[in-house]
């Protein structure tokens, strides 16, 4: 595992205000002061998410912020920080004292990852608080699991590859062209690809998941991935340096939020959102259920959810507003009239508790990896497994025909992919 | 006196709330208690399929028992309401194959665990659940250890569904309840629109109009209006009565007036002051009767203005009757007859009447046997108790006059109490007015005048009493062991 790669420790405060609410401050509900602000511990780029933050602060001048910039294994240990002392009647998690030991005992009021199984899952332990209120209700069902838990961005998962590569072969269009191409040019690809490591990342973990839920020739790919030894990455980001770079031809399942806005200021760099279909991440958010200052974190999560929030997420950062009132650049409506009914977003729903289930997971890895790590592996060559159970493939159509906005954008269950 | 109770409307309306009240309580508990049941009915299915998918997904290697989770199971588990979920596979010891929470399953409970499935309500740290467990086994090639699948959620989706259920039965019966009212107000307005028309009816008849009441009425009124009519018929009966005694009174003091007036004016007409004085001893003797007359026509009205009053003390009444017919027998009128008082009842006798009324009847009744028998009778006086009735409430003690004179027709026997009626006898000197101010007088104490033909002659006018009820119980009818007492107390044979 991969150690964490930033830690941006930002703070934002009018002092002013700031000073003269420090006064009134309650032990159970405290106000966020510039010794003591809300804590957000967040699996997002801060370069990406700085607007909002600063629409945040131009809202709320009296609450000052700390934002802390993790990767997702990370934002999920802080979520236990100090709530790890379990309870006797509960058997200690494996694995748990060493976390406590590593972490502060503080959490973080509020947590924001794209690594949704593990959002979920924490969720699913109680450890999410209830919202309430307009912004609350107004948000799209589908979007938003118990009222704990919210689906802020819509971001699509894409293919990237290197100017170089179109010089050599057609660039791939597809999950199909992918695989073909893999097998074709083996020999001019070997080392020149990579993709999400689904070991070191939990959105590398997820999209796989899902890939492997939607098409079961995806565990061709991932023979013929390992066959032209593909570089594990655990980020987009690192990914992204390594096309520029030029180490990298060919990237799969990059988070299309940050690679459309590296493409833009990087022209070596080009971005497909795949022909067939395309997965879509959706970054979740919630208040923790020990914040420090729920009042607080409960308006940070609602400005995210506001029209206020939305519409600077749609305008200056590339993560896509699901909003179907706000307007801009990046918002699910435009991405589905520019790419087509082919997102296929994964939602925040109790079955992504499966993926964080550690026997699944282990015999999902375990999978990946012989696929992966059969390095004479052919792509036609299906290993017989006794595990795959028919249900592991079929039972997600509901997740397949999931509307995004039953309005405009509805999206179809395609048998063409399993 | 009419004391004002509560309306009847109110007094319907309250009892059909409290009734309906009662139901309603009672229909809510059911209702409350049956969507519990239907929601976790419904629930617990869906835990039963979330647990039936996992063990489906169960595979055996080499006879060890693997498990991965499909997603579709966790959807199930979480429903709709998106509850918290948690699953646990064990294997037959214990052991945790795979699960999501460090909830510990009571041992009692895999003990018990078959085929079937067991569901139970868990309290965790996580919440309290609801819990289903399942045994899972599978043949094959080799002997396969059997696995344990629980599988539950938390309570908010059987509580939201439950609570909705409820809403739904609790609105049905509001507005029930409502419709009821309306109807119920409706319906009581009908019932008691009889009931307003007669008072209406009652209220517009004039002073005088004794006809019966015309209404339709409900048979529960019946009884009302019967009763109205009645009391009707007798102020009818009684004005009438008024009418006739007035023309009766007129005509009886007219008569003795014209006589006088004759007597004067051939009294006048003569010079000689003899015959002055014979018309002057004759208007005498008549003003005489007619004062006395008058004096009967006073009491008589007096008697029949008088209100009835029970609240008189208990009188002996053997001591009474021997004074009155002593009194009698001492005084000038008896000179010439046989007056005597016959059996009294030994001991005691109490009546609830008043004295001096009871005097002036019985000195009535003797007064009358004087001036209409002929000199030389026999009148006695006589008591006894009542023998024939068994009936201690409405037993009586019996005061008779009995004298051997000439007696009455049977006709006239049946109109002796009416006023002015003298049984065909013009001879003597009375009014006619002496058995209608007895009768008038018994009637006020509650008492019953008759009158019987004696054997071989004479007549016998009976006054029948209620005996005071005290008396009653004091003295338990004796009738055999009565003192026979005939003894004369006055007058000459």
């Amino acid at each position: 595992m991969k150690p964490w790669r930033s830690m941006l420790l930002w703070v934002m405060a009018l002092s002013l205000v700031a000073v003269s609410l420090a006064g009134c401050g309650d032990s159970q509900d405290s106000v966020p002061t510039v010794e003591d602000p809300l804590v957000i511990s967040a699996a997002l780029d801060l370069d990406v998410v700085e607007p909002l933050l600063e629409a945040f602060r131009d809202a709320y001048p009296e609450i000052p912020l700390s934002f802390i910039d993790r990767s997702t294994l990370e934002v999920d240990r802080s979520v236990v920080a100090g709530s790890a002392s379990a309870d006797p009647s509960e058997e200690s998690q494996p694995g748990g004292a060493e976390w406590r030991a590593e972490w502060r005992a503080e959490p973080p009021d509020v947590v924001i990852s794209s690594a949704m199984p593990w959002q979920m899952d924490r969720a699913n332990q109680g450890l999410a608080q209830r919202l309430q209120g307009a912004e609350v209700d107004s948000w799209p069902a589908w979007a938003r699991w118990r009222d704990e838990v919210f689906a802020f961005t819509f971001e699509p998962v894409v293919m990237a590859y290197r100017l170089d590569l179109s010089r050599h072969m057609l660039p791939p269009q597809s999950h199909g062209d992918l695989h073909r191409l893999l097998a074709t040019e083996a020999e001019r690809l070997s080392g020149r690809v990579t993709t999400y490591s689904p070991l070191d990342s939990g959105v590398g973990y997820t999209l796989a998941q899902q890939d492997a839920r939607y098409s079961s020739r995806f565990w061709d790919l991932v023979a013929a991935m390992g066959a032209v030894d593909t570089q594990l990455e655990a980020s987009t980001r690192d990914m992204l340096r390594g096309l520029s770079d030029g180490r990298y031809w060919l990237g799969y399942n990059l988070l299309g939020s940050y690679a459309m806005v590296y493409a833009q200021e990087h022209p070596e760099v080009i971005v497909q959102v795949p022909m067939d279909y395309s997965l879509v991440l959706m970054r979740l958010a919630f208040v923790h259920r020990h914040a420090r200052h729920p009042q607080a974190a409960a308006t940070f999560v609602k400005f995210l959810l506001s029209r206020a929030g939305q519409h600077v997420l749609a305008g200056q950062t590339p993560l896509f507003s699901i909003r179907p009132d706000v307007t801009g650049p990046y918002t699910a409506a435009r991405l589905r009239s520019q790419v087509g009914e082919r997102l296929y977003p994964i939602l925040p729903k109790a079955s992504l508790l499966a993926f964080v289930d550690p026997v699944r997971r282990q015999e999902f890895i375990d999978r990946w990896e012989a696929r992966f790590g059969d390095s004479a592996g052919k792509a036609d060559i299906e290993a017989p497994s006794e595990i795959e159970a028919p249900s592991e493939i079929k039972g997600e159509t509901a997740d397949a025909k999931a509307s995004i906005d039953t309005g405009s954008l509805s999206t179809q269950g395609d048998s063409r992919y399993r | 006196m009419i004391t004002l109770g509560s309306s009847l409307k109110r007094q319907l309306l309250g009892w059909l709330s409290v009734t309906v009240l009662l139901l309603g309580l009672a229909l809510m508990a059911e209702a409350w208690i049956s969507s519990q049941r239907a929601a976790n009915r419904a629930f617990d299915a869906q835990l039963q399929a979330a647990a039936l998918t996992i063990a489906e997904a169960v595979r055996w290697r080499e006879g060890v028992p693997h498990v991965v989770v499909p997603e579709a199971a966790l959807q199930i588990l979480s429903t709709d309401s998106q509850d918290r979920v948690f699953y646990a596979v064990l294997d037959e010891d214990g052991g945790v194959l795979s699960r999501n929470w460090p909830v510990v399953i009571p041992s009692a409970w895999q003990d018990r665990l078959d085929a079937g499935g067991l569901s139970r309500d868990l309290m965790t740290s996580r919440g309290d659940l609801r819990v289903h467990g399942q045994r899972v086994a599978s043949a094959g090639w080799v002997s396969q250890l059997p696995v344990q699948v629980w599988v539950g959620h938390t309570l908010e989706g059987r509580k939201a569904l439950a609570w909705a259920l409820f809403r739904g039965s609790l609105s049905r019966f509001v507005a029930m309840v409502l419709m009821t009212s309306a109807l119920m107000g409706l319906t009581v307005r009908a019932v008691l629109l009889p009931l307003r028309r007669l008072r209406r009816q009652l209220r517009s008849r004039s002073a005088d109009d004794f006809r019966p009441l015309s209404a339709k009425v409900p048979q529960e009124l019946h009884e009302l209006v019967q009763a109205l009519d009645h009391l009707f018929a007798r102020q009818r009966q009684g004005r009438e009565d008024l009418l006739r005694f007035t023309a009766d009174a007129s005509h009886q003091l007219k008569t003795p007036l014209a006589g006088l007036k004759t007597t004067c004016e051939l009294g006048l007409r003569s010079h000689s002051p003899e015959h002055w004085r014979d018309a002057l001893v004759r208007v005498h003797q008549r003003v005489d009767d007619t004062s006395r007359l008058a004096g009967q026509l006073l009491s008589l009205a007096r008697l029949r203005h008088l209100d009835q009053d029970q609240g008189c003390p208990a009188l002996e009444l053997t001591a009474l009757v021997r004074d009155v017919a002593l009194d009698w027998a001492g005084r000038d009128q008896a000179r010439d007859h046989d007056l005597g008082l016959g059996e009294v009842p030994a001991g005691p006798v109490l009546v609830r009447v008043e004295g001096w009324a009871l005097r002036e009847a019985l000195g009535n009744l003797i007064d009358n046997a004087l001036r209409y028998t002929p000199a030389g009778s026999a009148i006695t006086v006589m008591m006894e108790r009542e023998t024939s009735s068994r009936d201690l409430a409405s037993r009586r003690v019996q005061v008779s006059v009995v004298d051997n004179g000439p007696g009455v027709s049977d006709m006239a026997l049946a109109t002796l109490g009416q006023p002015f009626q003298r049984a065909g006898r013009q001879d003597t000197a009375g009014s006619g007015l002496g058995l209608a101010i007895v009768e008038t007088t018994a009637r006020r104490m509650g008492a019953t005048l008759s009158f019987a033909h004696c054997q071989p002659q004479g007549l016998r006018v009976t006054l029948s009493l209620p005996l005071a009820d005290d008396e009653m119980q004091q003295a338990p009818l004796t009738a055999a062991s009565e003192e026979k007492s005939d003894v004369p107390v006055g007058g000459q044979a």
